[in-house]
């Protein structure tokens, strides 16, 4: 809170680590909420970025609880408004629109019911389907701000049904003026959508991204483009809709193109002064002086636009045809498309924009077919405007299956930096925060900002809570690591079975294991078979093993937590960067130990690493052996983190690695892991590990009351006002 | 103290233990109080805990022990195997339970290979229970343990059982797996409705199942540390359990057989009483049964019996001395916790034990209503053994009004 505050003060960045179950988000809440009262005019507004709705909605619980305790205290109603933001897909009451599970088919169908030109026809005529939530939201809603409070997702479709306005606008209307926003990281992060969103929020804002640790892979992603051979097939059919339509409009209506003409002779910046609902296509971070220039004449009729359009994938489609992989720099495509035919790159800029302005003059109300067409034209912007921290890199197959012809081109952002610079330059505050940063100073680095503040926090327990052990041997002493050389060698495979087995005899309920690979966790599964391990196991618990497939996941996880509650014991195998190592909860008996087999190295051939790790090292002199480090580390962390969290949890932590042992490896871990790690538990045998769990496990059964916690790690109000209390906190902040 | 140090596991066994850290030096930089101290607060902890304030207790209790059978009770983490280590146990939790709830009766359940076996039924008699247990030493271990159909049969024997009486179920409980054929919430549920009591000691680690049967049926979930640990744990159980909730009051018939004199005078009582006769706790064991004058008769129909508490096997009798009626009563009127004061310079004397103070020994307690001083020793004994505070027995007024 110390730390927060001075950050606050400061108007700077801050990096906080603090572990899972503490109360991070209460404090967050708490803090920047009274900084709020207290200075309404240095701070107006709160955007909290999480990473999925669950916890969207777990942020704004504690915000309620947070804001009824201020009005019990204060004995007023609070002058606060708090709202959560989702996509179309969790916010829609249209009664048929709503049924659909895809995201963006509901996108597609609301637009088809929303869009100012669909809104027009119908007003001529009354045949033509608009959304009454919207119309209504449009007629009253705008001037009728939202009455102060807390509204998450229900609260607000709630709202909308009893005054039949649409939530989804109703709350993209009302982030302008609200207080407390929260919503995910995309809504800032990716710029194709933070546009529209996130554009009018204002400066004097704090910007908090909760689970921040994978925050750098979240900025790459969203700057990313992947081409595959039957994206441009469908872009190829797109094209000739296009084609058809623009034939038919200028036999019937042609005053609308040549309105549409004139309107990008005189800019873009007029153009995009379009009703919000047609934000549907938004261009990817333009430098803002192109908006100001006019749209270049050889794209500017549709015809014309429509044929580029198709020089451009033909182009891209001729790359695909290649026999070997190739990688090439933004200046280097440039150079080629123009050669070969004949593009230059300031039209190829503004394609994105361009495409977005046609779609809305031919008026096509069905977005969903034209997402491949879009990807490409972002594409196309996108390479045409940076020539730095991307490049381009064309497989002609898998690399798992080098036999199947399966062209991809992908454009991938190296410089995590690009996307999120925007972000830390608008705020004045920005609060990256995780239950696993460590090492934080690899986060100012690839992000490329200066932190104020960069701290990380332990964990003021009554009890040991948590048990990390570094496995590094078998019972027969054979090294267990899943190096490369010895992955595949039947001892160290036999000596991990051995030790899940025998956790799985001393550990009760819920078991986690985390592999390093899908394929490593499969081969390792098939070798445990012949070896009787599976059966032997089957004896203490019941195995559920995570798939890639993401159904059978979930059915797996229920089954696992069934098996979990009613006493049989269950072990998931699942793997590091997987479903199941990100956002999913083992608390309390789902939980009582993670294994990790191996350290999760990020695969290594990738070519698209190989070009980031070349970037990172040319650029923020970071050595590829660090980076790969640090990734590794912080999936790890975030694995292990799993099983805790709140203080009343407890949990083993095994690492299975000879490698752990290591000062790289274990110093990288965060200081609430660390600081439970002792040197005795770092070189073990799976037996010692078994033995240290047996007891630990006992201890930790043994009752714990709340009066065991009082003074320690929970503080009545006369002990926090307490003399020695009071110097220690003192103490605490004149030490940091 | 010392048969503390010989239960303890072997030093090579145990963790490390840093004894330093809770050793502070007190202002004048010595040890002595600090130590005396510590020593102090373990003692009062453990009395504190049982000093529970007089509520209504099940006197009348029927309780079924379920003791694990399956392959983990193999294990040595208790010496010898944690089965041998348990039945030794219950054995002396069989003899307390008689000897502080003699009107109550007891049977013994096994689970193993995903089932459960009775070995013995309900019943008041402790020597065919210990009997029993010492027979089970060769049961061999195996399989797995069903938590389910051992608290299904449990329930089964128990649901028939009179509503005034309090009905439990003691789970020892050493694996940390059950395999069940069904759905075992319903089987909470039903245990609930029909108001038994599960309480579950486990063996290895918490199990989360456990801890829920526990408490949803309102009993206790504790997990050993050590097998001295484990028999303090199984000794608790020992306790008559407070009712929840209003338990129907109602007479109970009891026999009081009269006592047979050593000596047959023949003069005082009718020769029928005391003719030479079977008694019917041996008469199945052709080889140990006696035919003699000594025993007591029930009085409803006349069978004889050597030991008593016991329920007649004629007519169903319960048959109880007037002590063991007694012996149960400390527990409906626990004596108040005595008050912990720094002890003064004018009490030198405990008034107990006629010991004086010692130096070290800070703290002195006092009875709330005869307000004697105790020494600790003197206090613990008064809470664990004699029930009764001397001050007020030895005072005509209070030892007046106890009664009363």
């Amino acid at each position: 809170m110390l730390e927060l505050k001075r950050a606050l003060d400061a108007k700077g960045h801050c990096l906080l680590e603090m572990p899972s179950g503490t109360g991070k988000t209460t404090t967050l809440l708490s803090l920047i909420v009274a900084y709020m009262k207290a200075h309404p005019l240095d701070l107006t507004k709160l955007v909290y970025c999480s990473r999925t709705v669950p916890e969207i909605e777990k942020v704004m619980e504690e915000l309620r609880k947070l804001m009824n305790y201020y009005e019990k205290e204060m004995g007023m109603e609070q002058n606060i408004l708090g709202l959560a933001l989702s996509s179309r897909k969790n916010l829609c009451i249209h009664p048929s629109v709503s049924k659909e599970r895809e995201g963006k088919v509901v996108d597609g169908r609301c637009y088809s019911l929303t869009a100012s030109f669909v809104r027009a026809r119908h007003a001529a005529d009354d045949a033509v389907p608009i959304c009454e939530f919207y119309e209504g939201f449009d007629a009253h809603g705008k001037e009728f701000p939202l009455p102060p409070g807390v509204y998450n997702l229900d609260d607000l479709k709630e709202y909308g049904q009893t005054k039949r306005w649409c939530p989804y606008f109703l709350a993209r209307h009302t982030i302008i003026h609200a207080n407390i926003v929260v919503y995910s990281y995309h809504y800032l992060l990716d710029p194709k959508i933070a546009e529209v969103v996130s554009k009018e929020i204002s400066k004097s804002s704090v910007v908090v991204f909760d689970e921040a640790h994978n925050i750098d892979n979240v900025c790459i992603d969203s700057m990313s483009v992947k081409i595959t051979k039957r994206l441009l097939d469908k872009c190829s059919n797109s094209i000739t809709i296009l084609e058809t339509t623009i034939s038919n409009m200028k036999e019937n209506d042609s005053k609308r193109l040549e309105k549409e003409y004139k309107r990008l002779v005189e800019g873009l910046r007029d153009a995009t002064i379009a009703r919000e609902t047609d934000m549907a296509l938004v261009n990817p971070v333009l430098p803002s002086e192109i908006l100001e220039e006019a749209v270049p004449g050889t794209i500017r009729t549709a015809e014309h636009f429509v044929a580029f359009l198709k020089r451009v994938v033909e182009y891209i489609k001729t790359r695909l045809r290649v026999q070997h992989v190739v990688q090439e720099s933004p200046a280097g495509f440039l150079r080629d498309i123009h050669t070969k035919v004949c593009i230059d790159r300031k039209p190829l800029r503004f394609t994105a924009e361009r495409l977005a302005s046609l779609i809305r003059t031919l008026e096509i109300s069905d977005l969903t077919d034209f997402s491949p067409l879009v990807t490409v034209s972002h594409f196309a912007t996108l390479v045409s405007t940076y020539t730095k921290g991307f490049t381009i890199i064309i497989e002609p197959f898998e690399d798992r299956a080098p036999t199947v012809s399966n062209p991809i081109l992908y454009f991938s952002c190296l410089d995590s930096s690009i996307a999120i610079k925007p972000v830390f330059n608008r705020f004045q505050t920005v609060v990256i925060t995780s239950g696993t940063l460590s090492p934080l100073d690899m986060y100012p680095k690839i992000l490329d900002f200066h932190p104020v503040i960069m701290t990380s926090f332990t964990m003021t327990l009554a009890r040991p809570c948590i048990l990390p052990m570094i496995v590094s041997k078998g019972n027969d002493q054979v090294a267990m690591s899943s190096r490369y050389e010895t992955r595949e060698d039947t001892a160290v495979i036999r000596n991990y079975g051995n030790l899940l087995v025998e956790v799985a005899a001393a550990v009760p309920d819920g078991i986690v294991c985390f592999f390093t690979s899908y394929l490593y966790l499969e081969t390792i599964v098939s070798s445990w078979y012949d070896q009787g391990i599976i059966d032997q196991l089957q004896r203490h618990k019941l195995l559920f093993i995570e798939t890639q497939d993401a159904a059978e996941t979930s059915l797996a996880l229920i089954n696992y937590i069934k098996a979990c509650d009613n006493g049989r014991g269950a072990v998931l195998l699942s793997v590091a960067r997987g479903k199941v190592s990100e956002g999913i909860d083992f608390d309390h008996h789902l939980g009582r130990a993670v294994l990790m087999f191996g350290i999760p190295y990020v695969y290594t051939q990738s070519r698209i690493l190989r070009a980031r790790l070349e970037y990172l090292r040319d650029q923020f002199q970071i050595r590829e052996n660090d980076f790969l480090t640090f990734d590794a580390m912080r999936h790890a962390a975030q694995c292990l983190g799993r099983c805790m969290r709140g203080k009343t949890d407890y949990g083993i932590m095994v690492l299975a690695d000879k490698r752990f042992s290591r000062a790289d490896k274990r110093s990288k871990l965060p200081k609430w892991i660390q600081e439970h790690l002792k040197d005795t538990n770092c070189n073990l045998s799976t037996e010692e590990c078994v033995q240290i769990c047996k007891r630990w496990l006992r201890q930790m059964a043994q009752p714990f009351s709340r009066e065991d916690q009082l003074g320690i790690s929970l503080l009545t109000l006369e002990q926090l006002q307490s003399e020695e209390m009071q110097k220690k906190i003192l103490q605490r902040a004149q030490g940091v | 103290m010392a048969d503390e140090d010989e239960t303890k596991e072997y030093r090579w066994e145990s963790g490390y233990e840093k004894t330093w850290e809770a050793i502070k030096e007190d202002d004048d930089g010595l040890l002595e109080s600090n130590v005396a101290d510590l020593v102090a607060r373990a003692k009062r902890k453990r009395a504190a805990l049982k000093a529970t304030g007089a509520i209504q207790l099940g006197m009348m209790r029927h309780l079924f022990v379920v003791v694990d059978a399956s392959a983990c009770m193999f294990l040595q983490d208790l010496k010898p195997t944690r089965f041998l280590c348990v039945l030794k146990l219950l054995e002396v939790f069989v003899h307390e339970f008689f000897d502080l709830n003699p009107i109550s009766q007891l049977g013994i359940l096994t689970t193993k290979m995903k089932r459960s076996e009775q070995i013995t039924v309900l019943a008041g008699n402790q020597k065919k229970h210990i009997e029993a247990l010492q027979q089970l030493k060769d049961l061999s271990c195996e399989g797995e343990p069903s938590l389910q159909n051992s608290l299904e049969r449990a329930m089964n024997g128990l649901k028939n059982m009179p509503a005034h009486s309090s009905r439990e179920i003691l789970v020892l409980f050493g694996s940390l797996t059950t395999c069940d054929p069904g759905d075992i919430q319903k089987t909470i549920k039903s245990l609930k409705d029909n108001n038994i009591r599960v309480s579950i000691i486990g063996l290895a680690a918490e199990v989360r199942i456990c801890r829920e049967i526990a408490k949803k049926t309102g009993g206790t979930y504790n997990v050993l540390i050590d097998d001295y640990h484990l028999k303090e744990l199984i000794l608790n159980q020992v306790q008559p359990p407070a009712v929840v909730g209003s338990m129907e009051a109602s007479l109970v018939k009891m026999g009081f057989p009269g006592g047979t004199p050593i000596v047959n005078d023949g003069t005082s009582d009718s020769s029928a009483d005391h003719a030479p006769a079977y008694c019917l706790c041996h008469i199945e064991s052709e080889t140990s049964s006696l035919m003699g004058p000594n025993g007591y008769n029930c009085p409803q129909c006349g069978s004889r019996y050597c030991e008593l508490p016991v329920e007649c096997k004629q007519c169903g009798l319960t048959l109880v001395s007037a002590p063991h009626l007694a012996r149960s009563y400390h527990h409906l009127f626990p004596i108040k916790p005595f008050i912990e004061r720094v002890q003064d310079r004018e009490t030198t004397h405990c008034f107990a034990c006629a010991k004086p103070f010692v130096e070290a020994e800070t703290n002195v307690y006092e009875c709330e209503t005869c307000n004697q001083i105790v020494c600790l020793d003197c206090d613990l004994f008064i809470r664990e053994i004699l029930h009764t505070c001397p001050g007020c027995a030895s005072d005509p007024v209070t030892a007046q009004m106890k009664t009363n």
